[in-house]
This record gives C-alpha cells, sequence and structure tokens, in this order.
C-alpha cells in the first residue's frame, strides 16, 4: 500500500509556504511548466497537504518564504513543528527526489534559513536532493528572479534526467493555454438575493476563529483621531467581539481581508465584459483548492470584490498567463516581452516601480482583455491577501471590544492617479453610523510579550501607529495593577497626530505612566523618540540594569528601530562605563532572554 | 577564395576599422575554409567545439595573423557558430548582448599586448554565457608595477570581475613587437616582463545563490533503484502524522543544521544586474512608431552597431494607447489610455517638466 507503481504520466508535486502569496505564485509558475511537459502536476500549501503521504511520494518540490524573523510563513507551521520531531526515522523518505527553492531577502539577518534548514533537513531524513537549495533574494537589482529563472532550468535538467520519457513528447508552448484550473457552472436563473454580503448565516462560533473561519464582527466605531487638517488620515476602529471565542493579550494581532471599491468592481466587469448578477457554482479540475469563503452559488460581484485581488500590483506570472490569450499582435508582442527574462527590467519599469495596478493594466491591454475567459479568473487573478494590525486595546479596559489604530496609506508615484492601501482605504470607508457593518476577522498571537511580574519595569517606543500595541500592554498591565510603565511616543504635531493625549495625561496623573513625547515638526529642529531616549538615559540606565525592565519598540520600520538601539547603546556607554563592543553585547544579550523586543513594519 | 587585404592596423576613427573586419569575417563565414587548410590544433586544445560563439578581441594585431586566427576559429566552429571580432577599445561601446558567448579570447596574438582594464574584463563576464569562458593573454611583471600587473594582481582582477575558477595556463616570452606596442600605447618604460596566458569561467548561475551545483548522479546514467523503505520507519512516520496536532513532542533545534557557509550572506557584488545601473545610466527605450525625436536620438548614439529590430519611422499614433506602448518621453505617461481623438487635458504637472 506504501510503496506505488510509477505512474505512467510522471508527477510532480510541488508543495509551498507562502506568507504573502509570492511563494505560491512561484509554485504555480512551476506546476504550469511542468503541465506543459505532460506531468501530472498538484500545487499545495504545506498545511493542507496530508504529511503522512510524503513517505511514498516520488518528485517533490519545497517553495519556501522566510517571512518575519527567520520564521516558516503561516501556511507551513504545522508541517514545520511536524518535520523535526526527533522520532522521525533518519531513512522515512528514502524513497523521495526532491529540491528546495527559498524565497527570501538578504538584508535581513537570516536570509532564507527556511529554505537552508528545510533542505538539511530533508538530506537528514533520507532524501536525495536533485540539485542544491535555491536562494532567491529580494535585495537582487533584478529581485527573486536573478535566481528563480536559472535555478528552475536546472531542475528540470535533473527532472528529464530522471524522466527521460518527458524529453520525448514536445512541450506546450508558453504562449497556448493551458486547461483552467475551475469550471465555472453558470445558473441560468438569476435570483435577485438581498443577501449578498456574504453573510451566508451568522454561525455562534464554538471554536476559535481562524483564517478559514473568521469571525463576523460588527463594526461598532470608526472616527478619525488625527486633526482633520493633518495630512495623514489615521483612524481608531472598534469592533464587537462579544461572544466569538476570540481571546488576545497585548502584543497580539488581529487578520482581516479588505474588499475592493465599487468604482473597481464595476470597472473590472466592465473590461471584462462580465454580468455582475451573474451566479455560478465552482467546481475544481485538477484537486486546486476551493477558494475560502465563497457562498455556494456565488454571484461573479462577489468573487470580484471579495476574492480577486484586481488591485494588487502583478507578477510576472500574470503576463505569462495574458499572453496565451492574447492575439492582438502589438499586445501580444509587448506581452511577450514582458514575460521574457531580459523584459524583466522593463516589466518594472512599467509596473514595479510605478506601483501599477492588475486593473491599469487590463485596460492597457483591451482587445487581450476582452479576450479573458471567465473560467480563468482564479488562475489569472491572486486572491486577495489579509492584512494584519496590532491590537490596540485591552479587554481589561474595554470588555467585548477590539480596537485598531489605521493609517491610511496613499502616496504619489508617477502615475497619474495616486496609489492606496487597499485595506486601509477600505476600512475607511466603512461608516458604522450609516448601516450595520461587519467584517470577517480573526486573531494571531503576536510576537511581543510582556513580563508577568508586577515590578518589573517595562519602556517602551512606540512613534506614529507604532503606540498600538503599547496601548493595549498599558491598558492590560495598569488593570493587573502593574504601574512601572514609560512610553516614549513621537508624532509630527502636538497638535495634529498626536492620538491619545487625553488617555495617556490621565494615567500620568494617577502616576501608572511615565510619557516622553517628541514632536517632530512643531520646532525647526527635528527632535524623534531617539532624542528623548537620550536624554532619558540616566533613567534608562536605572531601569534596565538594576531593575530588570524590559525595553521594546514598535513603528514604522526604515530609520526608526536602528536609531533606536544607537541611542539606547550609547545610554549604556555613558550610564554604564561600557565600551562599544560591550553594549553591543548587552543589547544581544537582552534580546536572546527577551528583555529586547522589537515588532517593526515596513 | 577571395580575401581584401585590410590594412587592419589603421589607427582611429575606429569604426573604419571595425566595419573592415565585420566583412572579411562574414565573407569567411558564408564560405568557411577547408579543415586541412588552417592549422587548428590550437583552437581544439581549447576545447572550442563546433556551434560555438566566439568573440575574438584584439589590439593592434598584423592584419594576416589575426585573420589566421578568425579562420582557424571558424573551421572549428563551422556553420552553425558564429565568431566575432572586436577591437578591445571597442567593446565597451559595442555593447554585444549580455551572456551570448560561449568564448571569449582576447589578446591571443603574439605581438598583440595590452592591459585588460577591470571595466573590460567586466563586460567580457557580462557577454559570456553562464558556463562560458575567457582566455586570454597579458603581459605580466615580476615585480610591483603601476601599468603592467603581477599574475596575482591579474588573477584577483579576473576573479573581482566576476569570474570564477581562473588559472594561469602558460607563461612565456614577451614578443619585442608586443612590447614596442605597449611601450607606446601605456608609456610603460620598464623591461621584466612575460607573458601569462590566462583562462577563467563565468559561474553556472547569472547572479545571487553562491553555492555549486552537486549533482547526485550523472545525466547519461540511468536512475538508481531506490532503497526499498523499511516499513517500522513508515510507520513511524505515519503515526506521528495522524498525530500532527499533538504538541507535546520532542522537537530537533532547526538551528543546528546550519552551518558557516549557511550564515552566510550573498556578496553584494553578486546582487547587481549585469547590465548598467538605474537613473541616468538607464537605457531609453523609443515606442514601435514613434517619431517623437527619441528614436532618431536613439539611432544617432547607436550608428554602426548592430540593431536587432527596425523601428518605421511614422507619425506618432502611440500616445493614446497604455503606458505599456507609450515613449519613454511621453507626455501622457501615468495616464490611462483613451481614445485617439479624445480631448485628454493634461494637468499641469506634467505640462512644466523639463
Amino acid at each position: 500500500m506504501l510503496f506505488l507503481q510509477r505512474m505512467s504520466r510522471p508527477q510532480l508535486l510541488v508543495l509551498y509556504g507562502s506568507q504573502t502569496g509570492t511563494a505560491q505564485d512561484t509554485a504555480q509558475r512551476i506546476g504550469r511548466q511542468a503541465q506543459r511537459r505532460h506531468m501530472q502536476n498538484q500545487v499545495a500549501a504545506l498545511d493542507s497537504y496530508n504529511v503522512a503521504n510524503l513517505i511514498s511520494e516520488s518528485l517533490v518540490l519545497f517553495v519556501v518564504s522566510t517571512t518575519g524573523q527567520g520564521d516558516p510563513p503561516d501556511n507551513m507551521k504545522n508541517f514545520w513543528r511536524f518535520l523535526f520531531r526527533k522520532s522521525l526515522p533518519a531513512g522515512s523518505l528514502c524513497q523521495l527526489d526532491c529540491a528546495v527553492l527559498g524565497l527570501g531577502d538578504s538584508s535581513y539577518p537570516k536570509f532564507n534559513f527556511v529554505a537552508k534548514k528545510l533542505h538539511k533537513r530533508l538530506q537528514q531524513l533520507g532524501a536525495s536532493l536533485l540539485l542544491s537549495v535555491g536562494l532567491a533574494d529580494d535585495q537582487h537589482d533584478l529581485g527573486a528572479d536573478a535566481v528563480i529563472d536559472p535555478w528552475f532550468t536546472s531542475f528540470w535538467d535533473r527532472v528529464s534526467a530522471l524522466y527521460p520519457s518527458i524529453n520525448s513528447m514536445t512541450a506546450v508552448p508558453e504562449d497556448q493555454p493551458l486547461p483552467p484550473s475551475y469550471k465555472f457552472h453558470f445558473l441560468d436563473d438569476v435570483i435577485e438575493k438581498s443577501d449578498d454580503t456574504g453573510r451566508a448565516g451568522i454561525p455562534r462560533e464554538q471554536r476559535v476563529p481562524s483564517q478559514s473561519h473568521p469571525f463576523l464582527a460588527r463594526m461598532t466605531s470608526n472616527q478619525r483621531v488625527s486633526h482633520p487638517s493633518h495630512f495623514q488620515e489615521v483612524r481608531l476602529i472598534e469592533f464587537d467581539i462579544s461572544d466569538s471565542n476570540i481571546e488576545f493579550t497585548a502584543g497580539d494581532v488581529v487578520s482581516m481581508r479588505p474588499c475592493n471599491n465599487q468604482e473597481d468592481v464595476e470597472q473590472f466587469c466592465q473590461l471584462l465584459q462580465l454580468n455582475p448578477k451573474a451566479q455560478f457554482i465552482l467546481k475544481t479540475n485538477n484537486n486546486s483548492a476551493v477558494p475560502l469563503g465563497l457562498p455556494e452559488p456565488c454571484t461573479l460581484r462577489h468573487l470580484v470584490e471579495r476574492c480577486l485581488d484586481v488591485v494588487a500590483v502583478p507578477r510576472r506570472s500574470f503576463f505569462e498567463l495574458l499572453l496565451c490569450f492574447s492575439t492582438n499582435e502589438l499586445e501580444k508582442e509587448k506581452l511577450a516581452e514582458f514575460s521574457s527574462v531580459p523584459g524583466q527590467d522593463e516589466l518594472h519599469a512599467y509596473c514595479g516601480r510605478l506601483r501599477r495596478t492588475t486593473l491599469e493594466v487590463l485596460a492597457d491591454f483591451p482587445h487581450t482583455t476582452a479576450e479573458l475567459q471567465v473560467d480563468y479568473l482564479l488562475d489569472l487573478f491572486p486572491q486577495i491577501q489579509p492584512r494584519s494590525f496590532s491590537i490596540a486595546s485591552s479587554t481589561q479596559a474595554h470588555p467585548g471590544r477590539l480596537q485598531i489604530l489605521v493609517a491610511v496609506v496613499t502616496y504619489k508615484t508617477k502615475m497619474q492617479k495616486p496609489r492606496k492601501g487597499l485595506c486601509s482605504t477600505w476600512l475607511a470607508s466603512l461608516d458604522p453610523t450609516q448601516g450595520e457593518v461587519r467584517v470577517p476577522l480573526w486573531v494571531k498571537k503576536g510576537t511581543l510579550k510582556f513580563p508577568p511580574e508586577k515590578d518589573t519595569p517595562v519602556i517602551m517606543v512606540g512613534p506614529g501607529t507604532g503606540v498600538a500595541p503599547f496601548r493595549s500592554a498599558l491598558q492590560e498591565r495598569i488593570a493587573q495593577g502593574k504601574m512601572a510603565n514609560v512610553l516614549f511616543f513621537g508624532c509630527r504635531s502636538e497638535s495634529k497626530d498626536f492620538y491619545f493625549s487625553t488617555e495617556w495625561r490621565e494615567r500620568v496623573e494617577e502616576g501608572q505612566l511615565s510619557l516622553f513625547t517628541a514632536f517632530s515638526r512643531d520646532q525647526e529642529d527635528k527632535i524623534y523618540v531617539q532624542h528623548r531616549v537620550k536624554e532619558q538615559s540616566k533613567l534608562l540606565w536605572e531601569l534596565i540594569a538594576n531593575r530588570n525592565a524590559y525595553f521594546y519598540i514598535a513603528g514604522n520600520a526604515k530609520q526608526m528601530p536602528t536609531s533606536v538601539c544607537d541611542a539606547l547603546k550609547e545610554t549604556f556607554e555613558l550610564e554604564g562605563g561600557l565600551s562599544l563592543e560591550e553594549s553591543d553585547q548587552m543589547l544581544v544579550a537582552m534580546e536572546r532572554v527577551g528583555r529586547f523586543q522589537s515588532e517593526t513594519w515596513s | 577564395m577571395p580575401f581584401r587585404f585590410v590594412n587592419l592596423a589603421a589607427a582611429p576613427p575606429y569604426p573604419a576599422a571595425a566595419d573592415c573586419l565585420e566583412k572579411f569575417v562574414t565573407t569567411l563565414l558564408s564560405d568557411p575554409p577547408h579543415v586541412d587548410d588552417v592549422p587548428n590544433e590550437p583552437m581544439m586544445d581549447l576545447g572550442i567545439k563546433a556551434g560555438d560563439k566566439v568573440l575574438l578581441v584584439w589590439s593592434q594585431p598584423s592584419p594576416l595573423a589575426l585573420k589566421e586566427l578568425a579562420e582557424s576559429v571558424g573551421a572549428v566552429i563551422g556553420a552553425n557558430g558564429k565568431v566575432a571580432v572586436e577591437n578591445i577599445e571597442m567593446l565597451l561601446i559595442s555593447a554585444h548582448s549580455s551572456s551570448s558567448y560561449d568564448w571569449v579570447l582576447s589578446c591571443l596574438l603574439t605581438d598583440n599586448s595590452s592591459v585588460h582594464s577591470s571595466e573590460t574584463l567586466e563586460e567580457m563576464a557580462r557577454v559570456l554565457k553562464p558556463g562560458g569562458r575567457l582566455i586570454l593573454e597579458e603581459p605580466v611583471t615580476g615585480t610591483y608595477g603601476q601599468i603592467v600587473r603581477t599574475a596575482e594582481k591579474l588573477t584577483s582582477a579576473l576573479k573581482l570581475s566576476g569570474l570564477t575558477s581562473v588559472t594561469e595556463i602558460s607563461n612565456g616570452e614577451l614578443s619585442s613587437d608586443a612590447l614596442r606596442s605597449l611601450r607606446s600605447s601605456t608609456g610603460y618604460q620598464g623591461n621584466t616582463l612575460s607573458r601569462a596566458r590566462v583562462s577563467a569561467t563565468k559561474p553556472d548561475f547569472e547572479v545571487g545563490s553562491s553555492s555549486q551545483l552537486k549533482l547526485s548522479f550523472g545525466k547519461k546514467t540511468p536512475k538508481p533503484a531506490k532503497p526499498a523503505l523499511d516499513p517500522n520507519a513508515a510507520e513511524m512516520w505515519t503515526l506521528s502524522a495522524n498525530d500532527i496536532n499533538d504538541d507535546d513532542v520532542d522537537l530537533v533545534d532547526s538551528d543546528t543544521l546550519l552551518d558557516d557557509d549557511d550564515l552566510k550572506k550573498p556578496d553584494p557584488a553578486s546582487l547587481r544586474a549585469p547590465s548598467c545601473g538605474d537613473g541616468a545610466a538607464k537605457k531609453k527605450k523609443a515606442c514601435k512608431d514613434c517619431s517623437c525625436g527619441l528614436a532618431d536620438e536613439l539611432e544617432q548614439e547607436t550608428k554602426g552597431v548592430q540593431k536587432t529590430a527596425d523601428k518605421p519611422k511614422s507619425s506618432c499614433g502611440s500616445c493614446y494607447l497604455g503606458d505599456a506602448f507609450r515613449c519613454a518621453s511621453c507626455p501622457y505617461t501615468g495616464m490611462p489610455a483613451f481614445k485617439p481623438g479624445e480631448k485628454v487635458v493634461l494637468d499641469k504637472n506634467t505640462l512644466t517638466d523639463a
């Protein structure tokens, strides 16, 4: 039963671990390459695959990103824990030929650690690795493709040596479409459904909500907390999570999937000549996973609004797929160029650098767009990725509620229309005073951990929206009687974006908080949180060296975390008399035991 | 076979010399000489084979010697191969396509003597295919020198330009002709020189991954049979898998799997794209039918170099198309496509753009 006969057509199994969808996209690309070579193929996320079958597989390709601090993506965490069990026998994977392709960013210290470790562990378990681990790097001028393209070539060389039969058949050419992964079975009668908001019954949740079963939370308030005259719109949004089985502590994170706005949905349907009201049932052609949360039957409007990411910046794979449908000579030539290796520079200049959306690309290629077939919708357009926010409140202060602090993302590139963040813009547009608003969401454990001891002081540096997890921590700690709290907050102007100022003032008056503020634009010189950290060197040294204090940084990445770390190390040198090296080591030691933690985002 | 005797040692303007060379090499390839006529052992020694694409780089040769060299290479590579000949000064300007040559042979003629600059070496590395080989000869000195370098310095220069497997094949006498031309071109005064022939290879991956490819079996041998899976191991695995949600298990510390090599980050030099970087040096493209001046400008710049595509110069009809089809300098950049003839208002920002 366990030893399968070699299939008449060779099969490639591609398993991926993907956080933002890039590794998934890469996995799907190579799955299509296998299809073009007349191989059977299956592409699946690692945690969706029954790992018991791995011992009887013949050929597997692993495509894995590294995320966070050298960690595996969410959709391979279970697999990861399983693979490293000491009890797994060394020869378990002796039947397996496999290869590992890693996606990472060498500006992080733990560059591609997941791929490197996976490669070694597979070897330990007796698998034959067909070639060395591929280490794609976002830092390369040409991005991950610089490694992926030649690695794919070598991979196919090895596979054709293993399965010579695939060489005897002519591959399906790159400009011919492959069969679609899904079939849309349209219903003849268009039933007018009032319930088109995807509510599909609001069950009483018995289990803890997760990505596959989010909780449909009612939005209770959505208030702008930055001054109307301030250039940046920042909002405090609150959800009702009573009876949801959701529990969280300070430092945890809430995730949700945004929707496309009506204008974009209409334009998309027009370009592809889709009837938004059309209803369909989705069937998969080849064991692909059906997207989560689609009602049955589903309307095209619902699919486009909630599932298809049509405002993402398209990847190269999108142009490879468009090419298959194009018959217009001018457009086809351009699509071929954008799909080719030498054309990647041009593609980046056209798309990546300007952050051109998929919808805008479709408008540039009207003839090809009109030829797209509806069955390919889920092959062409990725699913909308969930976005995560640090939870900004504690149930100790706001029972049954969950609050987040959201800065609306908007910026200009050379495109005439300004670019907008999908999730922040969508959240800003929801108005609970105009009717009930419900958002499917779920909570994940965050990386920040706060000390349980009452007397341990906590020093938090959280400029801008970075203050969100610290507000949660402060509300929680004060409710628990822990009063040794220090907060460094920075923003641009005391009058414009000093959110929660009233709340902080009250805490300070009650002796529950020491607050140091830096308003960068309120005077001629720029004053940032790191300057305040330096000013308080005596206090910080006393707390850290003598009272076992914990130190936290949260907020926007780029310069701030480094500058704050530098200021902290200067404190060690100044107040503690340490040398440069010793203060470095002190910080490293603090990090190792969890007394220095940071959560920064870009 | 008719040959035109051309004075290849002509001084600049170089384009004329390049044209001549181009023509006689073409003549050569359209009617390749018989294998018997031309000595080709040296080329066979190097490992050049039929179908290869070879770039011969020269500096101040005698015309006969270069012609013979090109002929003997042509004989080996046959009709499917390609020989290109390039003067070392022209190499950077000619902008050959990346990764297009199996071989670059530089200054192999006995009376050639050039010092290869780092730009030249990088350019040679760029035009080589991954896995392709560079063979060059260069005068080297036994002592420290400003103009001429030691063999070790030459080796490091080759490595710095991104090549691997750098080996000195031979070291011989520098001919007096070569010495004379070196003196006149560089002002070199000394005389403690010899001539080194060095070989180098372009790594198999373009850039990025630093690991070597390890074959687990050769291409020609059939796949070795896999050992049978021990039934106990299989059972252990299956049991564990069925228990996958059990958190109370002992785990191997994954950090212990990594060795020093794994902890290293890629060399920053390996992360640069082979072509020149962003900004002013970025190549501008004229759209297909445009005559807003850009196509003409580009043609002026690249005169004398073979162009791969013809750009017909009809009136520009492309502005109404999307950005994908517009000129780099089109004022409508960043705006969506519109119907031809539709009135589109450019906002003041684009109009004031220089």
